[in-house]
């Protein structure tokens, strides 16, 4: 017995203790945003739509500065030898029934359209968001907000849309309000939801317990766990105002005369569409370029900034 | 030991929580709580679970509202509505640590605004360079590391989490703390440390903890007193050597032999005592809480107090006293 003893005290010795070790947190540190953008480059797929997207959008932004296009001016009206020709190295998408180059056209066409989706998209999500953030969290605002959300959400939009441009004037300004003046509370009420969602998790009744305010709680426990979601929504967004405008300024509802757009482009040149079906397939494929990568890209975004992508 | 001349810091008065379910269907999760907790002391609560010592102990954090009665703190009423500058100090003198360290942080906050969250909110620093003195004082406290503070709350360990939730807490200099079964959601190595960081902190600072626990041998390690709530109902109070050599209520004597014993002679021969509430007086008779003993009280019927009493007599005599 007493030799095993003497034995075990040989064989063990304390080992010492570093508080430092026993604390320290060996991984690398973690940045979100970092992350975020590793997640969304280590795809190639990825990489190269958004190349192409800001080919496409660059392009759309840049050319119409150098082809000074104006759809209320055309050059070659009297020339008829202009009209019509196909595509080639001298007239790269050809030429329309007017003469104009259908390069400058489709490009301001696409720019007017990026405009809008852009703009109407940012307008919606700052109302939606900041109406649907404090939405979900008042017990009180949410008994009359849903009255407001069922009256608002069963105006058609289309009859909107018409009687506003005929009442306000077909123009840019007139379709971005069009596009604004009923959506935002669909993006609200989405918001709403999510914030419901994690509104009463028991980070933030700690919050609470700290005597933090109800805008902190939104600013800091609420929005940045909706990032993503926002993200996607978003990506949704964008295409689906620009095939908004196509389709109303298709049907003359959008955009006036004097500004191009795609979607009139469309609906002059489908008369055309057996002599000459260049003039019809060149704005649809790059109005379906367009979305598609944008909506690509978006996604692609919206995986990325989810946390639970990054591991 | 007497309680009396010993300063009450929460006052209990008389509390039920209820909650509305649906058209007139009311929950009643705390019935009648009434008890005084003492400045510098530990007040155990414990129960099962859906007793309503959650509740209870939210009540206190005004969480939950009361729907009778009112808690006071220091004297002041806090329940119920109360001026936006009194609030303001109940918040500062009244923190809770919560039970789930991975449910209470947020996620996407790194531990520096976890930690100074409180600080923000009261503008208690004066500077930039003040308050990151406090919050590197306040993470050594809980034996954290300022290099911490980039990091985002799911980089660290349950026992981790855990203290920077003492942390958050303890930097606003409270008085009285609610612990809301903080340890349960931890490891079995990292409770100790867990516990004896809070009993540290409660000796440097003079806190007052509201310990609510459903694990009896822990709560016999770190409270002064001890209450046994059941059904939303308290049904025992009295200093924890004293429930624990002399439990009286049928239930609180059911409790106590469902503990486990690290003997495993102990362990074979142990009958587990189920509680019957069938078996107490039925005479419909209202229960109040009585005391039975100096600081030890029972909620009973008249017979049932009078039974009680023998049987601690016996007790007594039992062990000789």
């Amino acid at each position: 017995m007493m030799e095993e003893k003497i034995q075990e005290k040989e064989l063990f010795a304390f080992a010492s203790f570093d508080k430092y070790e026993s604390e320290h947190i060996a991984a690398p540190k973690y940045s979100y945003w970092k992350s975020v953008w590793r997640t969304f480059f280590k795809s190639k797929f990825t990489v190269g739509v958004g190349i192409l997207m800001l080919v496409l959008v660059g392009f759309s932004i840049i050319q119409p500065i150098f082809s000074g296009y104006d759809p209320l001016i055309a050059p070659n009206v009297n020339n008829p030898e202009m009209r019509f020709l196909q595509p080639s190295s001298d007239h790269l998408f050809g030429t329309d029934n007017v003469g104009n180059e259908v390069f400058d056209v489709v490009w301001a066409g696409a720019k007017n359209s990026i405009i809008i989706g852009f703009v109407a998209t940012i307008i919606n999500m700052i109302i939606g968001i900041a109406v649907g953030a404090v939405w979900g969290f008042s017990k009180k605002m949410d008994k009359w907000m849903i009255e407001v959300y069922n009256v608002i959400s069963n105006v058609p939009f289309l009859l909107l849309a018409m009687v506003l441009s005929y009442a306000m004037g077909a123009g840019m300004g007139t379709l971005i309000f069009v596009m604004c003046v009923t959506d935002w509370i669909f993006v609200a009420y989405f918001i709403r939801t999510q914030v419901m969602i994690i509104r009463d998790r028991e980070y933030n009744l700690a919050s609470r317990c700290l005597g933090t305010s109800t805008w902190t709680m939104i600013k800091n426990n609420i929005l940045p766990y909706l990032v993503s979601v926002i993200m996607t929504y978003v990506s949704r967004m964008i295409p689906s105002t620009i095939s908004y405008e196509v389709f109303l300024s298709y049907l003359g509802l959008g955009l006036s005369v004097k500004e191009a757009s795609l979607g009139r482009m469309v609906s002059v040149y489908t008369p055309y569409m057996n002599g000459y079906p260049h003039l019809f397939w060149i704005p649809v494929t790059v109005l379906a370029l367009l979305s598609i990568s944008l909506y690509i890209v978006g996604q692609k975004l919206a995986d990325a900034t989810d946390p639970r992508t990054h591991m | 030991m007497s309680n009396k001349g010993r300063e009450v810091i929460l006052s209990i008065k008389h509390v039920d929580v209820t909650f509305e379910q649906g058209h007139k269907k009311k929950l009643v999760a705390v019935k009648d709580a009434n008890f005084d907790i003492y400045k510098g002391e530990t007040f155990a609560l414990v129960g099962e679970s859906g007793s309503g010592k959650t509740t209870l102990g939210r009540a206190i954090m005004r969480i939950n509202p009361c729907s009778a009665g009112e808690i006071l703190f220091e004297g002041k009423r806090i329940s119920g509505k109360i001026p936006k500058s009194e609030d303001r100090d109940v918040i500062r003198n009244i923190q809770m640590i919560f039970q789930d360290p991975a449910a209470s942080l947020n996620e996407r906050a790194t531990i520096d605004y976890c930690v100074s969250e409180g600080l923000y909110n009261f503008h208690l620093y004066e500077n930039e360079e003040d308050r990151t003195a406090k919050v590197d004082k306040a993470l050594n406290d809980v034996g954290l590391l300022p290099e911490h503070k980039s990091r985002y709350p799911h980089e660290f360990s349950g026992g981790q989490r855990q203290r920077v939730g003492i942390a958050r807490a303890m930097i606003m200099n409270p008085k009285f703390i609610v612990a809301d079964e903080p340890i349960s959601a931890l490891d079995v190595s990292i409770r100790a440390q867990v516990l004896n960081l809070m009993n540290k902190l409660k000796a440097e600072r003079n806190l007052t903890y509201l310990f609510i626990a459903h694990d009896l041998s822990v709560v016999r390690f770190i409270a002064d007193r001890i209450a046994v709530i059941h059904h939303g109902e308290i049904v025992e109070i009295a200093e924890s050597e004293t429930l624990f050599e002399y439990p009286v209520h049928p239930y609180t004597i059911s409790l106590l032999s469902a503990v486990p014993m690290p003997d495993p002679v102990v362990e074979k021969s142990r009958k587990h005592i189920v509680y019957d509430p069938s078996k107490l007086d039925q005479s419909g008779e209202e229960r109040v809480m009585r005391e039975l003993r100096p600081g030890h009280f029972i909620h009973c019927t008249n017979k049932e107090f009078e039974e009680y009493q023998e049987k601690i007599a016996q007790m007594e005599k039992e062990r000789g006293l």
